[in-house]
């Protein structure tokens, strides 16, 4: 009692610089390198920010003119329809093996089930670049190991085939890729959520007689439900922005078949050098993204009121 | 008994599967250059020989670059764990007006698409001029981390019980001794966890290091690894042992903090 009251105390006394003086390094850090970057996001795509801003540091006021540039342009739907598309099926990919593996790694023995650990995190913790490099080599037109792989299959002699020369195939490349290193961390987190439904719930359901596709469904999906939503719009954040692993293998290309919504923006600023366009791009897919994941964002703010 | 025998095999073809890229990676860097390139590929390690290695550390850059990888990251590390630990001694042990609002902020900063920041960042670093610059390069790295880096510290301060803090100032300890002497040994843990999640943030990068280091001597190793792939064609050998090199500490350091970096990840939704 009598701590409580000195606690109370001590919190009201401390309306002293302090706690603003430890903050200090860190809002300026966040407000000039992420704060202020944002908001001038939406500034610069409102500008005719070209090569020649660049040199001189002055622009115009566009208005509206980057967007509809931007709306007009032809490549809009296809590049739109690519992200979402390429999108989604990243994150079912990712989705469907995760819970697989998450519900095997349960059943498994101890042994089995650290190797199959051993194996997620060592595909995790692969750098990007690193990854995307040995992809190029595994999968590389002569003497890349896949192809030898399905030429073996019978698939006929594709120990030549460029799989950068369609847009299906280059989509397929960077698929396997993406899913190979975003399984990991989906299937451990679901693991780890798995793990902590109580053993006593089974139990309970096993002695009333309970099989095991009603155990799924009344137990394990309804705990795991949160875990689940939360892995699912990572996946669609990680998954939406997608950038090293395209622009590697393939620079957006064949013919910009392959190019998404990131690589868009990174080209129309600075191959085309035209920023005010870039951003406004830039802005279009935060906004989309934001849309996309609206319900959880609206989650988060909500729970910032018990912090 | 079937059952767990089939389990145990859906298992294996997983774990082959999905460790066969590193495997693959790990065994071409040893390979001699003449099995490398050779149109029946070897699934064993049967000549092992380490000319790979050396050929990479010879390419012109690759010291240097890896020097500024060294630099950048050290600096990051140590930057980003100091202003993240008085930020997150700030938000669970004082009560202040627009604490709440910060947390909130860090939170949304977190969930900002990375990619989306990359022209306004380079338009802002050129008007500093801190553009080709490793100083430039620091600052955005720090800012990237710092979101994850207050919120897990600050899940690992909530652990610390407050009577010790308290114990020491009856004692007579002022509020750096007691930063020092009681939190920083308690708060360790965390303090490693979020450096490694820096380190491998920084050392990963390519997207900021290949838009802001424009010139080759101020590359960090992703961007020279590209730069080596789009310029050389054909030496995979030097290429996968460099990619090897470069992907070793990471992988020793991730494994040691997996456990963190999930709870990290996952702490803005399961509240923390």
């Amino acid at each position: 009692m009598l701590l409580e009251k000195a606690r109370a105390r001590e919190r009201t006394r401390r309306r002293s610089p302090l706690p603003y003086g430890l903050l200090m390094p860190a809002a300026a850090l966040l407000g000039l390198v992420l704060g202020y970057p944002l908001v001038r996001l939406v500034v610069i795509s409102l500008q005719d920010y070209g090569l020649r801003s660049l040199f001189t540091g002055k622009t115009g006021f566009a208005g509206g003119d980057n967007y509809a540039a931007v709306l007009a342009d032809p490549q809009l739907l296809p590049v739109l329809a690519r992200t979402i598309g390429f999108c989604a099926a990243l994150v079912a990919g990712t989705l469907v093996i995760a819970s697989g593996v998450a519900l095997l790694l349960q059943r498994l023995g101890r042994r089995m089930r650290t190797a199959v650990t051993l194996c997620l995190i060592a595909a995790w913790a692969l750098p990007n670049v690193a990854s995307t490099l040995v992809w190029q080599w595994l999968f590389q037109p002569g003497y890349g190991v896949v192809n030898w792989l399905l030429t073996r299959l019978g698939l006929g002699d594709l120990t030549q085939h460029d799989w950068t020369t369609s847009p299906a195939s280059a989509f397929t490349l960077v698929w396997l890729l993406v899913v190979w290193q975003s399984v990991p961390f989906a299937a451990l987190t679901l693991h780890a959520g798995l793990s902590q439904i109580p053993r006593s719930y089974y139990e309970a359901a096993a002695l009333d007689g309970a099989g095991p596709w009603r155990v799924h469904r009344t137990i394990t999906v309804p705990f795991l439900q949160p875990i689940l939503g939360l892995v699912t719009i990572l996946s669609v954040i990680w998954d939406f922005t997608v950038f090293n692993q395209i622009w590697i293998l393939t620079q957006g290309g064949p013919d910009g078949g392959t190019t998404t919504l990131g690589i868009w923006t990174f080209t129309r600023a600075f191959s085309r050098n035209d920023f005010g366009q870039g951003a406004a791009i830039a802005v279009v897919s935060v906004a989309l993204l934001v849309g996309l994941t609206a319900v959880y964002v609206r989650r988060l703010v909500r729970s910032g009121e018990d912090l | 008994m079937i059952r767990r025998f089939g389990r145990n095999a859906i298992a294996t073809v997983f774990c082959l599967v999905w460790i066969f890229p590193v495997y693959w990676m790990v065994l071409t860097a040893f390979k001699p250059t003449g099995k490398i390139l050779q149109p029946t590929p070897e699934f064993l390690p049967v000549d092992v020989t380490l000319d790979n290695f050396a050929g990479a550390l010879a390419k012109p850059g690759f010291l240097q670059d890896l020097l500024n990888s060294v630099v950048v990251v050290f600096a990051v590390v140590v930057l980003s764990t100091v202003v993240a630990f008085l930020a997150a001694t700030a938000l669970t042990r004082l009560e202040f007006f627009g604490r709440r609002s910060f947390l909130v902020g860090v939170l949304v900063l977190q969930m900002v698409p990375v990619p989306a920041l990359v022209i306004p960042l380079f338009l802002s670093l050129k008007s500093a001029h801190l553009l080709d610059t490793l100083p430039g390069l620091v600052l955005t790295y720090v800012a990237l981390v710092l979101p994850f880096t207050i919120w897990t510290l600050r899940g690992f301060l909530h652990g610390i019980p407050v009577e010790l803090e308290e114990a020491a100032m009856l004692d007579g300890a002022t509020r750096g001794r007691i930063m020092r002497s009681v939190l920083l040994p308690l708060v360790l843990p965390g303090l490693i966890a979020t450096s490694v999640f820096a380190f491998i943030t920084a050392w990963n990068d390519f997207l900021f290091a290949y838009v802001i280091m424009k010139d080759s001597s101020g590359y960090t190793l992703p961007v020279w690894l590209v730069s080596f792939s789009t310029s050389t064609g054909t030496d995979y050998g030097g290429l996968i042992a460099a990619s090897t090199l470069f992907a070793l500490p990471v992988v020793v350091f991730f494994a040691l903090v997996q456990r963190h970096l999930v709870e990290g990840m996952t702490a803005g939704a399961v509240k923390g």
